[in-house]
C-alpha cells in the first residue's frame, strides 16, 4: 500500500522559534490517522503544511505523490478548527461552490449535496440560508463542506471539539463511512478516547517533535504493562511512601498507578496496608501516555 | 484559471446579491429625484421674510429716492411681479434715518444695537462723496448675518441705480439715450461648421453648457460612484472571510493570488454592469430631456471601461491588502482612510481641470495614475479633448502601477490571510512585499 502523506525531514519556524522541527511521517492510504498534542505543539502548523496552506522551510512533503500545489489539492479536503461559513449564502449554493473549487462537475456535487443532506438529516434544508442555522446544523454544514467534493484524503483539525454528542456521533460515523469509501483521514484532537477508539495510527507532537507514531497496540507495547488499575478500602491514601508506586492517576473510587517493578510484590505489600477490592494489571491509557510525554517535568522517568 | 472564475462568478453573484447594490443601483436616481423635489419645494417655502433697514444717508440724494424704488416692488404695486427673486420673494423696507446733530460713532452704536434687539435687520450708511464718480468711497452695509448676501446684492444693484442717474442728471446727459447708445453686442457661444455626408454645411450649433459640461461631469461622479461602490465592498468580504477562517479552508483548495484574481475579476464585472445600467438610465435621460445622449460617443465609453476596469484592479487590489491586513472591521476603518483620500483628491479638482483642460496643472494631474481615472477622463470628455499621446502615456503608466499593486497586494494578502489576532502595521506589511 502506498502512502497518502509523506514527510521528510519537515521544519517550519516563525520569527526564528522553530513549530515544528525535523519531522517524518508517513499515512498509509486508506487509514485513519490521529495526530494528538497538546496546544501549541505544532499539530495546526503540520496540517496546514500538508495542505500546502503553510510551506516548510526545510524538508519535503509529498501528498497523494505530487510534490507540487496543482492537481493533487483538488483531492484533499481541509476542515479547520476555527470554521465558518459564508452567512449570506444558501447551503446548497455554499456546498456548489467549495465543491467547484475543488474541480467537481455540477451533477457530481449535487448528487454528493443530496447524499449528505439526507445522512445529516438535513433533507428539505437546501435553500435556507447559513445565518438561519442553528449550531448544530452549521456544525454538519461545514463538514459536509469538506466531503462534498469526495475527496482521496480528508484533513480535520479538531473536528470534535465544541460538538453535542449526538452531533459528535454523527460526525464519527461519517468519517468512519469515508474511510470505508477509501478516503485517508487525518484528524487532530485532544480527545485521547476518540483516538484510541477511531484511529488505526496515532501520531503524536510535542514541541514540535514527533515523539510517538504507530498503531494503538505498538504504542502500549512499547510503554510496556506498568500500569495497575485499583480499588481499596483505604483510597489513594494508602499509596503514600510506597516505593514501587511512580505516578498515581486518582479518580476517587479508583486509582491508576504506575508501577515500578514486579506488580504482584506491590500487590503483596498493598494488600497488608489495606483491604484490595480490585487489581488490574493493564495497558497504559493513551491518556496516561500523553500526560507523561506532555508533562516531563512533572515525571522525570519519562523517556522521549 | 478555472478556479478564479469560479471565485469571479460566485463574488459576482454574491455581490449584485448584496444590498449594497441594490442600494448603489438606486442611489443615484433616488437622489436625483429626492433633489428635484427639494429644490421644487424650496422654492415654494422660499425665504420670503420682510425685511426692515436703516438707512444712513450723508449724501442727502440717494435716501429719499432708494426708500420710492424700494416701495415701487411692494405687493400691489405694478413692479411687485419683477422683484428679484420672484413675487414671492422677501420685500426690503428702507427707513430713513435723520442724520442731522448726530455724531457719527454714536449713531452706529445705537444702529447696531438695534439690529442686535431684532428691530433692525441691518442698516447701510452712505457717505457725502458718494455721487463723487473718482471717489473711492463705499455703500457700507452692516448686519449681524454675514451669510445673507440677497440684501447688499440689491443695494449694489438698486442704489448704484439711484446714484448714477443722480450723476447723469447733475451732468445734464440723457440717460436713456447713453444706454441706448451703450447697449452691448452678445457674443454667441457655437460649436464649429461641419459637411454632412451630402456635402452641405451644416450651421453650427449653439454651445449648450448641460452638453459640454454635464456630460463630463456625469462621467467622472459615474467613475466615483462605481469604483466607491466597489472597493469597500472587496475589503469587507475578505475580512469576513479572514474572520471566519473561510480563508483557511478556501486556502486548501486554491492559491491565495487565485482568490485574489478571483474576487477582483468579479468587482470588476459588478462595476461594469453596475456603469451599464447607469450609462443607460443617464443616455435615456439625457435625450428625453435634452437630446444630449449623441455626446456620449463610443470612444468616449471605450476610454471609460479602460480607465475603469484599471481602477477597480489597483484600487481593489489595495482594498483586497488592507482587509487581509486586518483582524477586525473596525481596524480596517483606519487603514482605510488613506486609501479612501487617495480616491477623493482627484475629485476635489475637478473644478480646475474644468476650467482649463489644457493647462500645465490639469495635465499633469491627469497623467498621475491614482487621478488619471478621474482627471482624464474628464479631460477627455470635455471638447476637444487631450492629445492622443496624453491619453496613451497615463494608459501606460496607469497599467504599470495597476500591475505593480496588484503584484505587491497579492503578497500582503498571501501572508495577511492566514495571520489571525493583530492587524498588520503599514511596516509589517511593507516586509512582506520586499520578503518575496
Amino acid at each position: 500500500m502506498t502512502d497518502a502523506i509523506v514527510l521528510r525531514g519537515v521544519t517550519k519556524r516563525f520569527n526564528e522559534v522553530a513549530a515544528v522541527s525535523d519531522l517524518c511521517l508517513s499515512v498509509p492510504t486508506g487509514s485513519i490517522y490521529g495526530f494528538i498534542g497538546p496546544n501549541g505543539s505544532g499539530k495546526t502548523t503540520t496540517l496546514r503544511m500538508i495542505m500546502r496552506i503553510l510551506l516548510p522551510d526545510d524538508g519535503t512533503i509529498e501528498v497523494l505523490g505530487s510534490h507540487g500545489s496543482g492537481a493533487a489539492r483538488d483531492q484533499v479536503s481541509y476542515l479547520p478548527e476555527e470554521r465558518g461559513l459564508y452567512k449570506k449564502m444558501t447551503i446548497r449554493r455554499l456546498l456548489r461552490y467549495y465543491g467547484r473549487l475543488k474541480g467537481r462537475a455540477l451533477p457530481e456535487i449535487d448528487a454528493a449535496i443530496a447524499e449528505w443532506m439526507a445522512r445529516m438529516e438535513l433533507r428539505g434544508l437546501e435553500d435556507r440560508h447559513i445565518e438561519t442555522l442553528s449550531k448544530g446544523m452549521s456544525q454538519k454544514v461545514q463538514f459536509m463542506a469538506a466531503v462534498v467534493s469526495t475527496p482521496s484524503l480528508l484533513i480535520l483539525d479538531e473536528p470534535f471539539s465544541g460538538l453535542d454528542p449526538v452531533n459528535a456521533q454523527v460526525l464519527k460515523d461519517a468519517v468512519l463511512e469515508m474511510r470505508r469509501r477509501g478516503t485517508t483521514v487525518v484528524f487532530s484532537t485532544h480527545d485521547m478516547s476518540t483516538a484510541e477508539r477511531m484511529c488505526d495510527r496515532i501520531f503524536m507532537i510535542f514541541g514540535g517533535r514527533k515523539v510517538l507514531d504507530g498503531s494503538l497496540q505498538s504504542i502500549q507495547d512499547e510503554y510496556g504493562a506498568d500500569t495497575v488499575r485499583l480499588r481499596t478500602a483505604g483510597g489513594a491514601a494508602m499509596l503514600a511512601g510506597m516505593p514501587e508506586v511512580e505516578a498515581v492517576n486518582d479518580f476517587g473510587q479508583l486509582q491508576e498507578v504506575r508501577v515500578a517493578g514486579d506488580p504482584q510484590r506491590f500487590l503483596s505489600r498493598l494488600a497488608a496496608r489495606t483491604p484490595v477490592y480490585h487489581f488490574e494489571v493493564t495497558r497504559p491509557s493513551l491518556q496516561d501516555i500523553f500526560v507523561r510525554i506532555a508533562l516531563p517535568v512533572d515525571q522525570p522517568c519519562e523517556k522521549s | 484559471m478555472r478556479k478564479i472564475l469560479i471565485v469571479a462568478q460566485t463574488e459576482f453573484v454574491t455581490l449584485i446579491r448584496s444590498k449594497a447594490f441594490i442600494a448603489g443601483v438606486l442611489l443615484l436616481p433616488v437622489m436625483m429625484g429626492l433633489s428635484l423635489v427639494l429644490t421644487r419645494a424650496t422654492k415654494k417655502v422660499a425665504d420670503n421674510k420682510d425685511r426692515t433697514f436703516a438707512v444712513v444717508d450723508y449724501s442727502g440724494v440717494v435716501g429719499e429716492p432708494l426708500v420710492a424704488v424700494a416701495r415701487m416692488f411692494d405687493p400691489g404695486s405694478l413692479l411687485a411681479a419683477e422683484r428679484p427673486g420672484g413675487p414671492a420673494a422677501s420685500r426690503f423696507t428702507p427707513v430713513l434715518i435723520d442724520v442731522t446733530a448726530r455724531k457719527p460713532d454714536e449713531l452706529r452704536i445705537e444702529l447696531s444695537d438695534r439690529v442686535r434687539a431684532g428691530e433692525l435687520f441691518a442698516f447701510v450708511e452712505f457717505p457725502a462723496e458718494v455721487l463723487d464718480p473718482g471717489g473711492q468711497s463705499r455703500i457700507r452695509y452692516y448686519s449681524n448675518h454675514p451669510s445673507y448676501s440677497t440684501l447688499p446684492a440689491w443695494l449694489q444693484v438698486t442704489a448704484n441705480g439711484v446714484i448714477i442717474s443722480e450723476r447723469f442728471r447733475r451732468a445734464s446727459i440723457d440717460r436713456a439715450l447713453v444706454a441706448r447708445l451703450s447697449k452691448q453686442a452678445q457674443v454667441e457661444n457655437l460649436e464649429l461648421f461641419e459637411r454632412d455626408a451630402s456635402g452641405r454645411i451644416t450651421p453650427a450649433k449653439t454651445v449648450s453648457t448641460a452638453r459640454a459640461v454635464g456630460v463630463p461631469l456625469a462621467v467622472l461622479f459615474l467613475m466615483f460612484i462605481t469604483i466607491m461602490s466597489s472597493g469597500p465592498a472587496l475589503l469587507n468580504s475578505v475580512i469576513e472571510e479572514k474572520m471566519s477562517r473561510i480563508s483557511e479552508v478556501l486556502m486548501g483548495s486554491l492559491t491565495p493570488f487565485q482568490l485574489m484574481v478571483g474576487k477582483l475579476l468579479g468587482s470588476v464585472s459588478v462595476s461594469i454592469l453596475l456603469s451599464t445600467i447607469y450609462v443607460i438610465g443617464g443616455l435615456v435621460a439625457a435625450q428625453y430631456w435634452g437630446g444630449y445622449a449623441s455626446a456620449v460617443t463610443v470612444a468616449l465609453l471605450a476610454w471609460f471601461l479602460m480607465y475603469l476596469v484599471m481602477s477597480i484592479l489597483m484600487f481593489g487590489a489595495v482594498f483586497l491588502a488592507v482587509g487581509a491586513a486586518c483582524s477586525d472591521l473596525k481596524d480596517s476603518q483606519g487603514m482605510m482612510t488613506p486609501v479612501m483620500m487617495l480616491l477623493m483628491i482627484p475629485m476635489f479638482l475637478w473644478y480646475p481641470v474644468l476650467r482649463a483642460p489644457d493647462g500645465t496643472m490639469a495635465t499633469l494631474l491627469s497623467l498621475v495614475p491614482t487621478a488619471a481615472p478621474f482627471l482624464m477622463m474628464l479631460r477627455i470628455s470635455l471638447a476637444p479633448g487631450p492629445p492622443l499621446w496624453q491619453i496613451a502615456l497615463s494608459a501606460v503608466l496607469m497599467a504599470a502601477t495597476t500591475m505593480a499593486t496588484v503584484w505587491a497586494a497579492a503578497k500582503i494578502f498571501r501572508t495577511g490571510l492566514l495571520m489571525q489576532g493583530k492587524t498588520a502595521s503599514p511596516g509589517e506589511m511593507m516586509r512582506w512585499v520586499r520578503a518575496g
